[in-house]
């Protein structure tokens, strides 16, 4: 292979490497939004995840426990969004805004609580890549998608699972009803608080998970404020997706290049200072929102909680 | 009379969220009683832990502007950090470029660079919105990851002061310094400016026409459309304000305290400001006294960390229960209507 092929290779295999928690916080936020719960806390309920996916995981030995603590911290904190929102009718944005101040303030707490103040935080092992039998022979594609850690494969399949079942089940036709219009959903005998409870629950394990992610394919451990960002390009991720799993695992392949692209350039050594390239998955997300907001299909009733008593929608 | 009812549910909210917080203390094996007297008495006991005090009520109020001005036309500036930050860079470029100027010159070329800065960085959110309607949400919160990454491209470029360990920049002209108010310890004038910053805000939204229009769009966006009021350039203009309000707190920051740009001199201000809008329920008017209160529980929760090693991270969820209980009280008001 010559240079350029394996730095392709290398760039593609980081890549789908990289896609994982946005894919699975990109679904996440999209199950809740299409019943038409808005989550805006995907940053501190990853930062929970992760910290949560990290202590348990290094103190049980095993990061398969690590990451279903996580999924059930995240699936809490879904659980509190869709209680506040559903059944005391409360503003998404300032519940969702205090839970991300909760997530956030609880991931740092936890770890101090945990391990006690201490200078070399302690590692967990990190996932190891599954070679698929025969298809991680393929020469190049090989490599790139079939040698790599069970949340890669999970996630894309997890998006296929989705698309399936919101556009070809009767299932997912009542769950898309309820986010279009709870009164008509309502009046068919759907319950929109049923779904809405479900949809927000399974979203925060899925984003709880991608926080756990971090420490467990990254870095080992967790360190302070890790995500980055990466839960408020989430939304912008649903938005450019139009709410539509498929399209969402296609932006998080795109999302998670700029992220690849902006370290690859560092190591590479360009004559761009290394913070603007830094800032290249922010300045990115912004201008995709330019060409796709307001051009995408969003769920009607996004954002806004249900009242059966009031007269009008 | 009514005025003790009225706000009894938010006295009720606090008491409740410090017992919820108190059980918490106690649960992970440290006194309740001993760190609430630290939090709440450090900032009067000494005059050392009052101005401590008054120092981060400044920057705590004004970042607190920056989400309620917006908030009252219906809009979510979650940017005040990098707004903050945009200041600082403003002033301080100012303020190195310009040394040599007379004081009475350079300090207010200092100040109003960094409100033209903050306000021009939270104009392009403003912008978004304005043109492409864009979440807010979404792009301020965006630009403060891209600020973090400009403060850091400054503190280590060509001004960088290679005596300090984390980056830093030299010092702004001595010029530029803001006066005094107390010698020893510092306190600048920066707080007699902020008071002032506060009350302009309340005149404009209570008392003038086009903040009543500000307001009127925030209670009712379709209504106010009807009755001819631009919606859309009062979304854009409150947004400006606010960003201007934590521009003006991050070239306080640089010219009243720091004097130079550091890495991280945004501190937890902005998190701060948007509980402290919350707490306020969004009223320009009761943002001072809720940042005054957050500014003492802050000074506390240090002192606690020290004394008791109790994390000071304990304080963030005191902060984010009274979030939730007084949005709880509101409820409880609502359902008796």
């Amino acid at each position: 292979m010559t240079g350029i092929e394996t730095f392709l290779v290398e760039f593609l295999k980081l890549t789908f490497l990289s896609m994982v928690p946005f894919v699975l916080a990109g679904q996440g936020t999209m199950l809740g939004g299409r019943t038409g719960v808005f989550n805006v806390a995907q940053e501190g309920i990853m930062l929970t995840g992760a910290s949560v996916g990290f202590l348990v995981g290094y103190t049980s030995g095993s990061v398969f426990v690590g990451s279903i603590a996580a999924m059930l911290v995240g699936g809490l904190f879904g659980l509190i969004l869709a209680y506040f929102t559903t059944t005391l009718k409360m503003d998404q944005f300032v519940v969702g805004l205090a839970l991300f101040f909760v997530g956030t303030g609880l991931s740092t707490l936890l770890p101090k609580l945990v391990l006690g103040i201490t200078l070399t935080p302690p590692l967990i092992p990190t996932l190891k890549n599954i070679p698929v039998p025969l298809l991680s022979e393929i020469p190049v594609l090989g490599p790139i998608l079939f040698n790599q850690n069970i949340l890669v494969y999970i996630s894309v399949l997890l998006s296929i699972l989705l698309w399936y079942l919101l556009f070809k089940t009767n299932l997912g036709l009542r769950l898309r009803s309820v986010g279009e219009n709870p009164k008509a959903a309502d009046s068919l005998g759907i319950s929109v608080n049923r779904y809405r409870y479900l949809t927000t629950i399974i979203g925060g394990m899925l984003i709880g998970l991608a926080g756990a992610y971090l420490p467990m394919v990254y870095t080992g451990t967790f360190t302070e404020l890790m995500t980055k960002g990466r839960g408020w390009i989430v939304i912008a991720l649903t938005f450019f997706g139009g709410w539509s799993p498929l399209i969402i695992l296609l932006g998080s392949i795109f999302f998670a290049g700029i992220e690849v692209l902006s370290y690859r350039m560092q190591v590479g050594g360009s004559v761009i200072p290394f913070q603007f390239l830094n800032m290249l998955p922010y300045i990115g997300t912004i201008i995709i929102m330019i060409f796709t907001f307001g051009k995408s299909r969003v769920p009607a009733f996004l954002g806004q909680n249900y009242d059966r008593e009031r007269r009008t929608l | 009379m009514t005025q003790i009812k009225k706000s009894l549910p938010y006295i009720i909210a606090v008491v409740g969220a410090f017992i919820a917080a108190g059980i918490f203390i106690a649960a992970i094996q440290y006194n309740p009683f001993e760190a609430y007297k630290t939090l709440i008495t450090t900032s009067f006991r000494t005059p050392n832990g009052f101005i401590q005090t008054l120092m981060k009520w400044v920057p705590l109020t004004l970042t607190a502007l920056a989400f309620t001005v917006p908030l009252s036309s219906g809009k979510y500036n979650i940017g005040a950090e990098g707004q903050f930050l945009a200041g600082a860079i403003g002033a301080t470029t100012v303020g190195i470029l310009l040394a040599d100027l007379p004081p009475a010159l350079l300090i207010p070329l200092v100040i109003i660079a960094g409100i033209i800065t903050g306000a021009l960085w939270g104009l392009i959110s403003a912008w978004l919105l304005y043109q492409f309607n864009i979440n807010e949400i979404l792009s301020t919160v965006l630009l403060n990851f891209i600020s973090f990454q400009l403060v850091d491209y400054v503190a280590t470029g060509p001004w960088r002061d290679p005596s300090a360990g984390a980056p830093t920049t030299i010092a702004i002209g001595q010029n530029g310094y803001l006066p005094m108010l107390i010698k020893n310890p510092p306190l600048s004038i920066g707080v007699i400016l902020m008071i002032l910053v506060a009350i302009g805000i309340y005149f404009y939204t209570n008392k003038t026409t086009s903040g009543y229009e500000l307001v009127a769009t925030g209670a009712n966006p379709r209504a106010a459309k009807v009755h001819g009021i631009d919606t859309r350039k009062m979304f854009l203009l409150s947004m400006v304000i606010g960003a201007a309000a934590a521009g003006l707190a991050g070239a306080m920051e640089v010219s009243g305290v720091q004097h130079r740009l550091i890495e991280g001199i945004h501190s937890n201000f902005a998190t701060l400001g948007l509980i402290i809008g919350l707490i306020s329920r969004g009223k320009n008017q009761a943002v001072p006294f809720v940042a005054f209160f957050i500014a003492v529980l802050e000074v506390g929760a240090s002192a606690m960390q020290r004394t008791m090693m109790i994390p000071s991270q304990v304080v963030l969820i005191v902060e984010a229960l009274i979030v939730i209980f007084i949005l709880l009280s509101d409820l409880i008001k609502r359902r008796q209507k």
